[in-house]
């Protein structure tokens, strides 16, 4: 039988190790990007204006905050439709190596995702109807793990395209069911 | 994979062939066991028993006749539905395949790769125990349904176990697993991997645990089983209008009954009564599930067996074991106690198996460390995440506490300005602010429960990260079994410098997550786990 953990106190893990930092990932999305994702808000927005504003009118003996209320909300909006795209264009990020793939994303609240090549299991690219009259494209590469989807949003469309390709003759040179 | 219509069959190009294969290609064709004509009809009599006994309830004594006929009828139709399965399925192992057939109309067949095969669990319920039979069900990692072989003898489903991962095993090896598998960076110093490591005494049996019926005192501080049962109160409760006795007069006159006791002796009596009723279904929940566990490793797999009357075994290959989980709920704490899961990888729903009931802190700690072969990772000091993510913990803890607030402060400054009895004159003033306090309060134990349990390490070959709220969760997951990155930063961890760090695994919940680290710490982290694998993306080191 082995030896009682208690016993040996505590073991010492490895030291701390030492600092690094890590830069930002040297290529940024495509700049028609920005103008996507404004027009993006501002579809959103209009649909729901379109809604609300019936809605508004047609309620009798609406009491007087509910108009205060439907005026901070299309101020935020239009807020969000000015101010999202330029941080989020700023924030985009993303950088492929012959061995892994690095990615930032996000605008208030930002997420940093690397992955090992020798670990993606598919490379998808993704182009919708309003990402296409801007000609973009994103693209998403999974790994065994649910929690570790990469997606790099706002891509050139051709970029989107070689992109894709690079990474399917990386990935599938490699082996193993990579978990 | 294992629906494959597509697949070729060698006879299938020949429609005159009958359905039970006996051509020289079909060699090896078997069916389950013949005492299953036994098991189906009863199973399919049990399923039918409870809205049976319901219809019978509100159909009364009256028409006695006609069920002197159905039931002879009912019991004909279960055996001949029973007979079906039997006669329609066929296994057989090939030297690469294992292969199912069902299916009278709809014909389906499961093809599982033996390389492929990565869990094989036997599961007996009571009958199947009394006839010596076992239910065989095939995991192959790659998808969450699992061929199910129902009734086949003991032995035989033994030595199919025993078959299909001795070549899983084997054909692991052979088709060039990834580099640096774990068995490969054992310490050979270490004393443990002398002892345990499977790769030099494959065939011998190595008992990690067993069950010990003292253990059972953990049973009543373990929470999990309650929404069990809350999940059956609310399943009954369906049929509670059906039965006979419960009508508004009987509930009135019990209410009645009640209500000649003092209320404080009632409600005394009812919650010593509910506490003892917790303790008794906990017990016996407990013993049904874990009765005679035996937790072993063997030719490179981990067996766990245990139950009372259904007894289930289950084998996970050691490769797919990523790790580890320590879990102490707040209440087993308090009685020095623990429960033990392993995270696996391609083992179906969840990923993390658990491997011992709530049991005492020391034996969970010493089979861990047996099942990670190496006594470290579980006694490591962890790091705590510094000032900063213990000013989070409490602010975090507060939200609800800034909800109340804003409520109560409402709520008082209405009773200022209405100054009516009838619109919230009937709430005491300093209720709210009462809730508000005891929210503070609470939030600020739960905050330091958390902060206390925060942190992480770095072993030689694990990652280590500490969590949970008031429960105590410590996470070991392989360095190996790391598979990404991702670092989030909340707009107000931005602000402070602060980052979750998770790394992303295959096993178990498929992440593994570190709150609130410093960000220089984040990324030193990463790249010290997972050599190589941040190295193109570093900034040049500043003077």
């Amino acid at each position: 039988m082995p030896p009682a953990v208690a016993s040996a106190g505590p073991p010492a893990a490895l030291p701390d190790p030492d600092p690094v930092a890590l830069r930002e990932p040297a290529h940024q999305v495509c700049e028609r990007a920005i103008g996507y994702w404004r027009t993006h808000a501002l579809i959103g927005l209009t649909i729901s204006l379109l809604i609300a504003i019936p809605v508004y009118l047609f309620v009798p003996g609406r009491p007087w905050w509910l108009g205060l209320l439907l005026l901070g909300w299309l101020l935020l909006n239009t807020v969000y439709a000015v101010v999202m795209p330029p941080l989020r264009y700023r924030i985009h990020r993303w950088e492929l190596s012959p061995t892994a793939i690095h990615t930032r994303a996000g605008w208030l609240n930002t997420e940093t995702r690397i992955a090992p090549l020798s670990r993606v299991q598919t490379v998808d690219s993704h182009q919708g109807a309003l990402m296409r009259l801007f000609s973009l494209a994103s693209l998403t590469v999974t790994t065994a793990s649910a929690a570790g989807p990469i997606t790099i949003a706002g891509l050139d469309a051709e970029e989107a395209k070689q992109l894709v390709a690079t990474l399917t003759a990386i990935t599938g040179a490699s082996t193993g069911d990579a978990t | 994979m294992t629906l494959d219509p597509t697949q070729p069959e060698p006879t299938q190009p020949q429609p005159a062939q009958p359905a039970p294969p006996s051509g020289p290609a079909e060699v090896g064709w078997q069916r389950l066991d013949p005492r299953k004509l036994l098991t189906d009809p009863v199973k399919l009599l049990g399923q039918a028993a409870i809205p049976l006994i319901f219809v019978l309830l509100g159909v009364g004594s009256g028409e006695s006749a006609f069920w002197l006929l159905a039931t002879p009828a009912l019991i004909g139709i279960a055996v001949l539905a029973g007979a079906v399965p039997w006669l329609t399925t066929w296994y057989r192992v090939t030297e690469t395949q294992l292969q199912v057939r069902t299916g009278l109309l709809n014909k389906k067949q499961s093809t599982a790769p033996l390389d492929r095969v990565r869990s094989v669990d036997l599961e007996a319920s009571l009958l199947h125990r009394v006839l010596g039979l076992r239910k065989v069900l095939i995991g192959t990692g790659v998808d969450t349904e699992r061929i199910e072989l129902d009734s086949v003898s003991a032995a035989r489903a033994a030595e199919l176990r025993g078959l299909l991962l001795t070549k899983s095993t084997v054909a692991g090896v052979d088709s060039g697993a990834p580099a640096g598998e774990p068995t490969a960076i054992q310490d050979p110093a270490s004393p443990w991997a002398a002892d345990a490591s499977p790769a030099e005494n494959p065939g011998r049996e190595q008992e990690l645990a067993r069950f010990d019926l003292s253990w059972v005192r953990f049973a009543p501080f373990s929470l999990t089983r309650l929404v069990l049962v809350a999940g059956a109160l609310g399943f009954l409760s369906q049929y509670y209008e059906e039965l006979p006795f419960l009508n508004e007069e009987t509930v009135n006159a019990a209410w009645r009954w009640v209500r000649g006791f003092a209320v404080a002796l009632v409600i005394t009596v009812m919650l010593l009564g509910a506490l003892l009723t917790w303790v008794m279904i906990a017990v016996v929940g407990y013993l049904v599930q874990w009765w005679d566990l035996r937790l072993t490793r063997e030719q490179g797999s981990l067996h766990l067996a245990s139950g009372l009357l259904t007894t289930r075994a289950i084998s996970v290959e050691e490769q797919r074991v990523r790790g580890i989980e320590l879990t102490e709920p707040v209440l087993l704490r308090l009685v020095k106690g623990a429960e033990l899961a392993t995270l696996a990888t391609g083992v179906g729903e969840g990923g993390s198996t658990s491997i011992l009931p709530p049991c005492p802190r020391e034996v969970a700690l010493e089979v861990g460390s047996l099942v990670l072969e190496d006594p470290t990772p579980l006694g490591f000091a962890l790091r705590p995440h510094g000032p900063k993510a213990r000013r989070r913990a409490y602010l975090r803890h507060q939200w609800l506490t800034l909800g109340l607030a804003v409520g109560a402060a409402t709520v008082t400054v209405l009773q200022r300005v209405l100054d009516d009895p009838d619109a919230l004159g009937w709430l005491p003033g300093w209720l709210p602010w009462v809730l508000v306090a005891a929210s503070a309060g609470f939030g600020v134990l739960v905050a330091r429960s958390a902060y206390a349990h925060l942190g992480h390490a770095l072993g030689p070959r694990h990652l280590v990260a500490g969590s949970g709220e008031l429960t105590r969760v410590r996470t070991v997951l392989e360095r190996e079994g790391i598979i990404g990155w991702v670092l989030t930063q909340s707009i107000f961890q931005r602000r402070v410098g602060l980052g979750t760090l998770i790394a992303t695994t295959a096993a178990g919940d498929e992440r593994v997550v570190l709150r609130d680290v410093p960000h220089a710490w984040a990324v030193a982290l990463a790249h010290e786990a997972t050599p190589g694998t941040l190295t193109p993306f570093l900034a040049p080191a500043s003077p």
